[in-house]
């Protein structure tokens, strides 16, 4: 195995180095696709935008007219503890397109999964990067995910109306921030619960994701919502709120193969 | 590349020096491109096809610290120099077709607009002044709190923000799409396809960084050219501000690039300037240091614009300066006075020798004027926008 590893190493030399200095054992290993669908939600149910009322923990409620993220950095993790970094993985979803609700990462090496985590937002080395021409996809400022006054991207909106408080007021989180004291950057590892993910080649499993959003005021650091009067920048309130989040915001709901 | 690239700028000749750029070196390249796109007159095709060639001569500011814009991603080019300038005076690209780039940024004045607070759509008022656009490949980051941290991604503030432009990028980005002659120009330049986030920025950005000030008589001085003589006053100027303003505005750009609190207020409710981005108390109330060049032509003065004329600043120094905790230390004497003791005299030579700083080769360029076609734009683009 392992001289018939290195010989084939050796023929591939030349044309690694062609390729641009790729690791010769990339084009050996099998890859397959995962495939992720988000389900956003306020509770137990579905979320509609401008309709759905959410109830958090305290009782509090709000409806939400926007609601948008980023996740990336995705990395799937082995029952040995091994992982794999997808490179390039940057995906906005916008409960207002559907398309965004399902999104697929290609060039996964066979092999069973028993975990996932994410960035939920877009990790500092990205957003730092002042050249707009690193800024593909769904990076692009014309998203407007952006803050034009302070470089970097708004990791997490979620815009909507405060209905438990009277009078009604307006709800605004615009999160992000990615130095210190202010680093929002936080990342969430959704449990599998025993569940497996095998990837394979010509073969997509399906990793269905639960996003609850009253779990941005519910948390390890809770919100209420009545004294509550925005997030705008990178600031320690958006700390707290990346926080929450991160802790429980995504969940897998379960894990399908065509 | 990218490190040869950084090595090589760290060589940036420091005396006069007119050198045969040679090729690989994108930095003489882009130093020449812009200095040339700037100087030249409407020199027309020759000029043009001269610019494309990476060995093209050229003279670089010799009493400049080290250029801090990564041009190796933005290489300067003639067409692309001009479309940026048919954008930045292009007023269809606000959400009412009212405003450009050049309705704030006059290049008379330095490209800044004699307004306290900058006039927006719709008569809308920023909370800031517009400061001038000049040597901007020399920024470490932009606006008066330093929020934005590169020139590209600066164009989107004014664009989106509702007090200014107040126009989306996904929508200027449609009606340039809209617009046959964009998609030529920028097709030409680009290759074909849909223009992007980066090209508009991009493009932009070879018109404001071609923005170069270094020709004032006081360059001229301190760079031994003819046409640099000071008067004697003027000297004694030059003077005074090397012992008493240097030490925040600094090198021949005139500020050292930090933010500091030069004393205008005790507390800071409106505008808390670098605390808004950093969130720090310990920056409340300090500013970017502005640059002072052509500064005889950018009045009104400081982010609010609260001065009208240079002597009520000279006059701020000497005894306008207020105490607060995070007050710079160069305005606090040895002996607990606040400010720059400055004598009536000593404000009239400060004065002379700021007027030494207005430079024509900026003011006057027809190169960074109105494009002539921009007269056509002046008519509302139909059927396109909001
Ligand atoms: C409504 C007036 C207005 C318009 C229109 C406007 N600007 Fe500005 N500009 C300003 C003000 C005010 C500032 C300073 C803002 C601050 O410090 O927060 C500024 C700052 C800048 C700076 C940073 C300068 C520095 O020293 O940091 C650049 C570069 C600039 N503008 C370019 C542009 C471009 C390009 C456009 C068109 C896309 C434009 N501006 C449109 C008013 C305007
Ligand atoms: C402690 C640092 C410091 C010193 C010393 C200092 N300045 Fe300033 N200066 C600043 C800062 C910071 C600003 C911008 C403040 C703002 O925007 O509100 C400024 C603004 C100015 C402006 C307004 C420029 C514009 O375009 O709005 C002028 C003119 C000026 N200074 C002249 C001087 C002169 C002349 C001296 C010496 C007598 C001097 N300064 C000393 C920090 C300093």
């Amino acid at each position: 195995m392992k001289i018939r590893f290195s010989t084939l190493g050796l023929l591939l030399l030349p044309l690694a180095l062609f390729s641009g200095c790729k690791k010769d054992s990339d084009s050996l290993e099998p890859t397959g696709s995962v495939n992720f669908t988000v389900r956003n939600v306020a509770g137990s149910q579905d979320l509609v935008l401008n309709n759905t009322v959410a109830t958090t923990a305290t009782g509090e409620t709000f409806t939400t007219e926007t609601f948008e993220y980023y996740l990336s950095n995705i990395k799937l993790i082995k029952s040995d503890g091994s992982t794999y970094a997808a490179p390039d993985t940057y995906f906005l979803v916008d409960q207002a397109k559907p398309s965004s609700l399902s999104f697929t990462v290609p060039g996964v090496p066979a092999g069973d999964y028993t975990g996932v985590s994410f960035i939920v937002g877009v990790d500092a080395q990205k957003t730092g990067l002042t050249d707009p021409a690193t800024f593909t996809g769904d990076l692009n400022q014309a998203n407007n995910m952006y803050w034009t006054w302070n470089s970097g991207h708004i990791f997490l909106k979620l815009q909507g109306t405060i209905t438990s408080t009277t009078p009604n007021k307006p709800l605004t989180c615009h999160i992000g921030g990615y130095t210190d004291p202010n680093n929002a950057i936080v990342t969430a590892t959704p449990s599998f619960s025993g569940a497996k993910l095998t990837v394979q080649a010509n073969h997509t499993p399906q990793l269905h994701l639960v996003a609850n959003v009253t779990k941005v005021f519910d948390g390890p650091k809770p919100v209420a919502l009545s004294t509550f009067t925005g997030a705008h920048m990178p600031s320690a309130q958006s700390v707290q709120l990346a926080q929450n989040y991160a802790a429980g915001m995504f969940s897998v709901e379960k894990i399908t193969t065509e | 590349m990218r490190r040869a690239c950084s090595a090589s700028r760290k060589s940036l000749p420091n005396k006069l020096t007119t050198v045969a750029a040679p090729r690989r070196t994108p930095w003489r390249g882009w130093l020449a491109g812009i200095l040339l796109l700037g100087t030249l007159g409407a020199a027309g095709s020759a000029a043009v096809a001269h610019l494309r060639r990476p060995n093209a001569a050229f003279v670089a500011p010799a009493n400049f610290p080290a250029l801090v814009y990564d041009v190796a991603k933005n290489q300067p080019y003639e067409a692309t120099f001009e479309l940026g300038r048919q954008l930045f005076y292009d007023p269809r690209l606000s959400s009412d077709g009212t405003i450009s780039c050049g309705s704030c940024h006059q290049q008379s004045r330095a490209f800044t607009d004699g307004q306290a607070l900058a006039l927006g759509v719709a008569g809308r008022r920023s909370a800031r002044n517009t400061p001038a656009l000049q040597n901007l490949g020399w920024h470490r980051s932009f606006m008066a709190d330093g929020g934005v941290r590169g020139l590209e991604l600066q164009a989107l503030a004014p664009l989106t923000s509702p007090q200014e432009m107040n126009e989306p990028l996904a929508d200027a980005l449609a009606k340039l799409n809209a617009d046959p002659e964009y998609r030529r120009r920028f097709a030409a330049i680009y290759g074909p396809g849909k223009i992007d986030t980066p090209q508009f920025l991009k493009a932009l950005a070879q018109f404001t960084s071609a923005l170069v000030s270094a020709d004032s008589r006081y360059d001229k001085h301190v760079r031994h050219e003819p046409g640099g003589t000071l008067t004697a006053p003027e000297q004694r100027g030059l003077a005074l501000f090397q012992q008493k303003c240097s030490g925040c505005h600094a090198t021949d750009l005139f500020t050292d690039e930090s933010f500091r609190n030069n004393g205008l207020d005790r507390t800071f409710p409106v505008d808390s300037g670098r605390a808004h981005i950093s969130q720090l108390p310990a920056d409340a109330g300090r500013f970017r240091v502005p640059s002072l060049r052509n500064v005889a032509r950018t009045a009104p003065y400081m982010h609010d614009g609260r001065f009208a004329t240079l002597p009520e600043v000279l006059a701020h120094y000497d005894h306008g300066v207020r105490p607060s905790r995070t007050l710079d230390p160069l305005l606090r004497q040895p002996d607990g006075r606040l400010g720059l003791p400055l004598t009536a005299q000593e404000q009239q030579e400060l004065l002379a020798f700021l007027n030494t700083l207005t430079d024509n080769s900026l003011l006057t360029n027809p190169r960074f004027a109105p494009p002539p076609a921009a007269a056509r734009n002046q008519l509302p683009l139909a059927g396109v926008g909001r």
